[in-house]
């Protein structure tokens, strides 16, 4: 999933703003990764550190690092309450 | 043939932008949100978003702040939707 020309900046706006920031990316399957994003691209691909993997809510696997491919990606959403 | 046809759905998503809007996907699960904007692919940028899963206890899960939405899984639009009762 390419974005490539947009009518609305938001979504390629929205991933440069969430860079280094907190987030929750869930995945088509169900399953939750919480960390921190430390890169992405236009494919949602997503690079995440100190991951943790929930599945049914609760807590599976602790990640150092952990990479997911951007077909899989359900939403990818900020943690922390809007300022 | 086909006659002049109306508004082209991205310019009827473009007048959600500031609303609340429910989104269903394709695998029993809704989203509910206030819509700040898209791409021609129709992923979403959401906020003060909840998210339901239909189960037959109604499941719902509240998130705050924003979220990106893949447009992928996204079957229906609900332009000032509250989503599923629950």
């Amino acid at each position: 999933m390419k974005i490539m020309s947009l009518r609305k900046q938001t979504p390629s706006d929205f991933l440069k703003q969430i860079i280094g920031r907190p987030v929750v990316v869930k995945l088509n399957s169900g399953v939750d990764y919480r960390g921190v994003l430390a890169c992405l691209d236009g494919y949602m691909n997503i690079a995440v550190e100190q991951t943790e993997e929930y599945v049914n809510g609760q807590l599976k696997n602790k990640y150092g690092d952990a990479f997911l491919r951007g077909n899989n990606v359900l939403y990818i959403s900020t943690q922390k309450r809007k300022m | 043939m086909f006659s002049k046809s109306g508004p082209a759905v991205p310019e009827l998503v473009d007048k959600c932008i500031g609303s609340r809007i429910h989104i269903v996907m394709k695998n029993d699960k809704e989203i509910v949100g206030t819509l700040l904007g898209f791409d021609d692919f129709v992923n979403m940028v959401l906020e003060d978003v909840t998210e339901f899963e239909i189960t037959p206890e109604g499941r719902r899960i509240t998130k705050l702040d924003q979220i990106l939405l893949n447009g992928n899984n996204i079957t229906m639009l609900i332009p000032g939707g509250e989503g599923p009762e629950v």
